[in-house]
């Protein structure tokens, strides 16, 4: 009885959170499932059509081709969030002075909002006015200026240079966190032990932030993973479609084409594949991690 | 208090009662939407509605982006304004979706309604019926700079009147100097594309966009002549190259410069340079065609319509039927600056004393508008196969792979 009614209190003080969860998470994913086995418009209607819009998906080259865009965008920027933002962690739990200077200036552009900072780099690499293609050229790398958006290659690497300026703050905060949480006796022994600088980043910080750095991959890669709006602002897709990125290309179907069913079915093969190169992920670093 | 007082005052309180039900005797409140972009020109003739109407129409802005949707679960909810205004381009898919009233029988006798440029007409029709009128209209033109015709030893009075004419005049202009160029276009915006490009195509004799699945795109050899054109005005460097990753941010602001000669633009663009470039000689022109004397332009802006399910219907009609009075479209719009949607108003008291003006103005009247379905799939999207043409084909040089891959591509998302 006294357990029952534990459980019972127990159970309302969840409540709220489930009941939440229920309708800001359960239930928009259950009409988003209805919703792909819909021809839906965004001008109205929507008759059940079973699964044609997966197989729509299956045979539809721009979506793959976006994914695959996509994942490059994914594997080329993680690397350089995730080891720009270990270094500058690890100046940022230096001595008071530099750490508060590099925490200031690094974290400042993650403030900023996302579309705003694309349309400053879109600026800064404009080729008649931008400072880059000046500064290169002032360097002497270039004799002419470049038009960064006119070629796909080019652009991925521009966005790429936006996005690592705009949020390898957020990275370096986590890390600065995990950093700080080691033990400064481990240190002390270390340098007891006459073990340099760089040794001990190795061999005792890097260790022991290994979750951390873990955690701070997979939010990296998921949010690559969604990218959109650097894209829609500095590409806009091109040239050629080139730059279109998976979420971009859902953008088009659901709310420029009106095709809300086909729409949410590309959204929820996302999803599913998120979902499974996350669990990959995790299961990779707890099988690597130290014990 | 005798029977003939109780009487009157029965009388009194019944008129009363029949005086506050009466629709004809109230005002009435009424809310109009219009999208973000068209809101200014919306305003002026919403604003002189009121000042001389009982009813009053209160006007919401909407984001340019949400107006399909907004306008879609409106109608579904039955929670709708009592007019709208939106981009003219949706109105093939509003009106096929069951979005709209159908107007036809209070317009046919309309004698101001029988003025307004045919391309709104024909945009608003769906299976013989109306569904609509122009409302602020906006238009394609060709627009150059005198300074640098003077300075290339050309007639700064005579605009270019054919393709060929771009070509030699742009050539010209370009010799002025390597940071001077003959031409611009904004190679990655599929919209400032449809709206200046396209015309020219139009004007050349093709038809661009297809109505339906039994219908041929971008048929007719204007469709390559211009492609062309601009391939050769690439390859001879007349097009500066930060033309191809212009995805419209630059659409005007690099002629505001003083070092373009040449380009399409918007009617809207005579008053922003007048304010942002007070000593800049520029004059404006139709688009060209092919042969010289052809000519056409897009007409763009926004139509007026009612909502099905609007509460207040009779007088959104009302309103649609002044707002094309001789009243509304002088002392609304063109006092304001703004294109009246009546052709036989081009010339105005108001325009006078600017010829250029005058000018875009009748651009209207000889404008089209393509009346299809799926407008963004085809034309509007930064995927769009109208996009994917004109850079294969200026950029990569392959014009008619370009053309046959779009042709192909627009067959098949007519048909959808």
């Amino acid at each position: 009885m006294i357990a029952m009614r534990r459980g019972a209190v127990g159970l309302l003080y969840a409540a709220p959170a489930l009941v939440f969860v229920a309708v800001f998470v359960i239930y928009p994913m259950l009409d988003l499932i209805r919703m792909s086995l819909t021809n839906a418009s965004l001008l109205g209607g929507g008759e059940f059509i079973g699964l044609k819009n997966y197989v729509k998906a299956a045979g539809d080259a721009t979506f793959w081709g976006s994914l695959a865009f996509t994942a490059r965008y994914t594997l080329f920027i993680t690397p350089i969030l995730i080891g720009a933002g270990f270094l500058l962690a690890l100046l940022a739990v230096a001595p008071p002075r530099i750490a508060r200077l590099t925490r200031t200036i690094v974290f400042m552009p993650v403030i900023i909002g996302l579309g705003s900072s694309s349309l400053l780099w879109v600026w800064l690499f404009d080729e008649q006015v931008g400072l880059i293609n000046k500064l290169l050229q002032d360097l002497g790398l270039i004799a002419q200026p470049m038009v960064w958006f006119a070629d796909a290659t080019l652009g991925l690497w521009a966005v790429i240079a936006s996005i690592v300026w705009k949020v390898v703050g957020y990275g370096m905060i986590l890390l600065v966190a995990g950093i700080q949480s080691v033990g400064a006796d481990i240190y002390e022994a270390a340098m007891l032990d006459g073990a340099g600088y760089w040794q001990r980043v190795v061999r005792i910080t890097l260790p022991l932030t290994l979750r951390t750095i873990a955690l701070t991959t997979l939010v990296s890669a998921i949010g690559s993973m969604l990218a959109f709006d650097q894209f829609y602002i500095m590409t806009a897709g091109g040239p050629k479609s080139e730059t279109f990125t998976s979420v971009y290309w859902i953008y088009q179907n659901s709310f420029i084409y009106f095709k809300q069913g086909y729409g949410a079915t590309l959204s929820l093969l996302l999803m599913a594949i998120i979902f499974i190169a996350s669990t990959a992920q995790l299961l990779l670093m707890r099988r690597g991690a130290p014990t | 208090m005798g029977v003939s007082t109780a009487l009157r005052r029965a009388i009194l309180g019944a008129t009363l009662a029949l005086a506050a039900n009466s629709p004809s005797q109230a005002a009435e409140n009424l809310t109009m939407w219009v999208r973000a972009s068209g809101a200014n020109a919306a305003q002026h003739l919403v604003d002189l509605w009121n000042t001389g109407h009982a009813d009053k129409i209160g006007l919401t802005v909407i984001p340019d982006n949400q107006v399909v949707s907004k306008l879609a679960i409106g109608v579904q909810s039955g929670d709708v304004p009592d007019v709208i205004s939106f981009d003219l381009i949706y109105m093939p898919d509003f009106m096929r979706a069951g979005l709209l009233t159908d107007i036809t029988d209070a317009m046919k006798g309309d004698a101001n309604f029988a003025k307004v440029a045919p391309a709104f007409t024909h945009l608003a029709t769906y299976k013989d019926r109306l569904y609509g009128t122009g409302f602020t209209p906006d238009v394609s033109i060709l627009i150059y700079n005198k300074d640098l015709f003077r300075k290339a030893g050309l007639d700064p009075d005579k605009a270019p009147a054919s393709l060929q004419d771009i070509h030699d005049d742009a050539k010209k202009i370009r010799a002025l100097g390597p940071d001077v160029y003959g031409f611009y276009f904004s190679g990655s915006c599929p919209g400032c594309n449809i709206f200046t490009t396209s015309p020219m195509m139009v004007a050349s004799g093709a038809k661009i966009l297809p109505a339906n699945g039994d219908e041929e795109p971008l048929a007719g050899t204007g469709v390559k002549e211009v492609l062309q054109l601009f391939r050769d005005m690439w390859s001879e460097g007349l097009i500066p190259k930060s033309a191809q990753p212009d995805n419209g941010a630059n659409f005007v602001a690099n002629f505001k410069t003083g070092k373009i000669g040449i380009q399409g633009a918007g009617g809207f663009l005579i008053s922003d340079l007048k304010k942002d470039a007070p000593n800049l000689d520029f004059g404006v022109a139709f688009l060209p065609g092919a042969k010289e004397g052809q000519a056409s332009a897009f007409v763009g802006g926004d139509v007026v319509a009612i909502p099905k399910g609007s509460k207040h219907s009779d007088i959104a009609l009302s309103f649609i039927k002044w707002e094309l009075t001789d009243d509304a479209q002088l002392e609304g719009l063109a006092k304001n600056n703004i294109l009246p949607s009546r052709t036989d108003l081009a010339t105005n008291k108001y325009f006078q004393a600017e010829p250029r003006v005058v000018t875009t103005a009748k651009a209207v009247g000889i404008g089209y508008v393509p009346w299809v379905f799926h407008f963004n799939d085809m034309v509007n999207s930064d995927s769009s196969p109208w996009i994917q043409m004109i850079q294969t084909a200026v950029f990569d040089g392959k014009v008619d792979e370009a053309i046959a891959t779009a042709k192909a591509k627009m067959k098949e998302i007519a048909n959808e």
